[in-house]
């Protein structure tokens, strides 16, 4: 019998290569996702260098970052910022220059890379999945090892070689019990988790996320939890395989066939953590008595019950504390001691690696049904099948009534890295992962929470708890 | 990447908690094309800190002041880096003429990287930090002495401090090693690592 392993350690130790003594292993790589960004310059690196491609079947490349929202038929000329477009070509170039599969723009399959990533069935458990953007955690959901790499040096190196330097993080667990009530959804859980552990708090930890409130999610659920796990510093964040992983991943494009999948599962059974495995470090929360979150400040840790106030900076224990609250209720113009229910909002975003899949979608459009916005509203869907899927279903109706701009799949707004972006001094709902200074556009004063609380928003122009409507 | 062994340089005391990479490298400046070998992104590094709405340099800005012009090390607060995984960030830091940061604590993969760009990341704790802030802040324009070898940084009164680093960073960074170079001496156990994995997870379709 071997000793009792997390599953964490479980898949860690089977994608060494090198060990090393002390210091970084040389990680194997099965899966690399290569995103626009700034993977110009990993390129550049293997082009100056005369390197190639090692594993090109091992690597996808995806646009998603840049792509437009509107006029996507109208293709590279429809892109009025020259930076982007060029940023759009290069991606272009470098696929094929280096012999990768490119989901590009006008791609049937394209998607945001960490929607797509789960949606195809890339990612599953037991495997090790990089990509160049920090959301790559995302995919752990699946029971995996997903990371993200740096788009220069790192990808680089995977790109040339299909392994990573990576120091072994300490394992963490968060167990989330409890039963979450109505109106509060896996969004608010990681908002409250990420109020708990704080912005560093996790760093240099691989979390695995468990619990009866984890294990009641769906996939897509799962998704947004892990999704956020870098918010609080981890790179890495994860989920056991169960019957949901399975059911979800069963019949998924690049989900394994008849023999191949017994085969596949038999091995994935084995891999959640050993019931006595010992964790560097866990963290309890129970979730029964959540109210849905909103974030007030510019850190992600910033996030309160939507039942609270603005909170007052001289309430914090340090001086580091008062003086970096000060400074994010100045950004975000707010007065202590305010009901998070009177802030009013500019307007409203639905979208992201977070919240753009089915289920955000239908949350969303329940509370919108029948209703109408009063402020400017938009939602950029995960993908362009998930776009197509919730046309099937009429959802598309839902929003375009309700006033909200129905626009296709991209990271738009959350990043406005294509140019769809919160004007300066505007206030935002947001389904977003991050409410850094200038994170939606510079001066853009960003408030994170679930999709139905962002519809909630929407519809009465001010932060709302979506239980009252 | 240029080797890094021991460093005097002019430091600068940056007193501003949880700089993202955003702030960092601005998502603006993030989607300009670097050409190889230029330092094309000092222009966004700390940009909107450095420069108000109307592109104007903010003279009250540490990095704006005369002192600390050719500054080389950055002395920064918590969670420094923190944020997405824009790689850009560590290019910027580079190109605008950093080597060393020494900070309270940083974002993990931008620690990652800063160092395979060449970019030697210190941690130290609170109560360093602020006597160098304070050193620095009465005597602009003194330098730091980094000696990476001994693991060592010596203040501008003359303390010495010592800090940690991951041995196998530190010998790529004292002798300028890339990272691919170094892997590529595995080629063997790399090989047959890919077959017996290949073995034992059969179900794996490559991506096409």
């Amino acid at each position: 019998m071997s000793a009792p392993a997390t599953m964490f350690q479980k898949i860690w130790d089977r994608h060494v290569v090198v060990k090393a003594p002390e210091g970084e292993e040389l990680m194997f790589v099965d899966r690399s996702l290569v995103i626009e960004g700034a993977a110009f310059l990993g390129f550049d690196i293997l082009r100056n260098s005369g390197r190639r491609v090692r594993k090109p079947l091992q690597n996808l490349a995806i646009t998603d970052h840049y792509l437009p929202t509107l006029n996507r038929a109208a293709g590279l000329a429809g892109i009025a910022n020259p930076d982007i477009r060029r940023v759009i070509e290069l991606h272009e170039m470098n696929a094929r220059d280096f012999g990768l599969e490119h989901i590009d723009m006008h791609h049937p399959l394209q998607g945001i890379s960490h929607v797509i990533a789960a949606e195809l069935g890339l990612a599953q458990p037991g495997l090790l999945l990089t990509c160049n953007d920090s959301h790559t955690a995302t995919s752990g959901a699946m029971g995996c090892i997903a990371m993200p790499v740096g788009g220069g040096n790192q990808l680089s190196h995977v790109l040339a070689t299909q392994t990573v330097w990576q120091k072994r993080p300490k394992a963490m667990r968060i167990v989330i019990d409890g039963a979450i009530g109505r109106g509060v959804v896996s969004k608010d859980v990681i908002l409250a988790v990420m109020a708990k552990v704080g912005i560093g708090g996790g760093a240099g930890h691989a979390f695995e996320y468990a619990g009866s409130a984890i294990r009641a999610m769906s996939m897509e659920a799962r998704l947004t939890v892990c999704n956020m796990s870098v918010e609080a510093g981890a790179k890495i964040g994860m989920i056991a395989p169960d019957d949901t992983t399975y059911q979800y991943l069963n019949g998924r494009r690049y989900a394994p066939q008849g023999a191949e999948w017994d085969k596949a599962l038999t091995f994935w059974r084995t891999l959640p953590s050993d019931e006595d495995a010992c964790f560097d470090r866990e963290v309890h929360l129970n979730v029964g008595d959540l109210a849905p979150m909103v974030s007030w400040g510019t850190s992600p840790e910033d996030s309160a019950p939507i039942t609270a106030r603005v909170p007052d900076p001289a309430t914090y224990a340090t001086p580091e504390q008062r003086s970096r609250v000060t400074r994010a209720l100045e950004y975000m113009r707010l007065t202590p001691g305010t009901p998070l229910t009177d802030i009013a909002v500019d307007r409203a975003f639905i979208g992201s690696c977070t919240n753009s899949r089915m289920e955000d979608l239908r949350a969303a459009a329940a509370v919108l049904k029948g209703r109408r916005v009063v402020v400017p509203a938009m939602i950029s869907p995960g993908s362009t099948s998930i776009k197509h899927q919730a046309e099937a279903e009429g959802l598309d109706r839902i929003f375009i009534d309700a006033g909200f701009e129905w626009r296709d799949s991209s990271c738009s707004m959350c990043n406005g890295s294509n140019g769809d972006i919160v004007a300066p001094g505007e206030r935002s709902a947001s389904t977003t992962n991050r409410n850094f200074e200038g994170r939606q556009g510079p001066g853009a004063l960003t408030h994170m929470m679930s999709p139905p609380m962002v519809a909630a928003a929407a519809v009465t122009g001010r932060l709302t708890d979506v239980r009252t409507l | 990447m240029k080797p890094f062994t021991v460093l005097t340089a002019v430091a600068a005391p940056l007193d501003v908690a949880k700089i993202d990479t955003g702030m960092i490298m601005p998502g603006r400046f993030n989607r300009k094309y670097r050409r190889p070998g230029h330092p094309d992104y000092a222009e966004g590094f700390l940009h909107d800190l450095r420069f108000d709405s109307s592109d104007k340099p903010r003279t009250d800005f540490v990095l704006n002041r005369p002192a600390y012009q050719g500054a080389e090390i950055l002395v920064t607060a918590a969670d420094f880096g923190c944020g997405s995984s824009r790689e850009t960030a560590a290019y910027a830091v580079l190109d605008y003429g950093l080597r060393a940061l020494i900070g309270v604590s940083f974002g993990d993969i931008f620690v990652g990287n800063c160092l395979q760009n060449g970019i030697l990341v210190v941690a130290q704790p609170q109560a360093v930090i602020d006597t160098l802030w304070k050193q620095l802040g009465e005597r602009p324009g003194a330098t730091i002495t980094i000696d990476l070898e001994k693991q060592s940084l010596v203040a501008p009164n003359g303390e010495r401090h010592t800090f940690d680093i991951d041995p196998t960073r530190k010998q790529r960074l004292l002798l300028g090693l890339d990272d691919i170079g170094v892997t590529m001496q595995y080629a063997a156990e790399l090989e047959a690592f890919e077959n017996r994995h290949r073995r034992e997870m059969t179900w794996l379709a490559p991506i096409i």
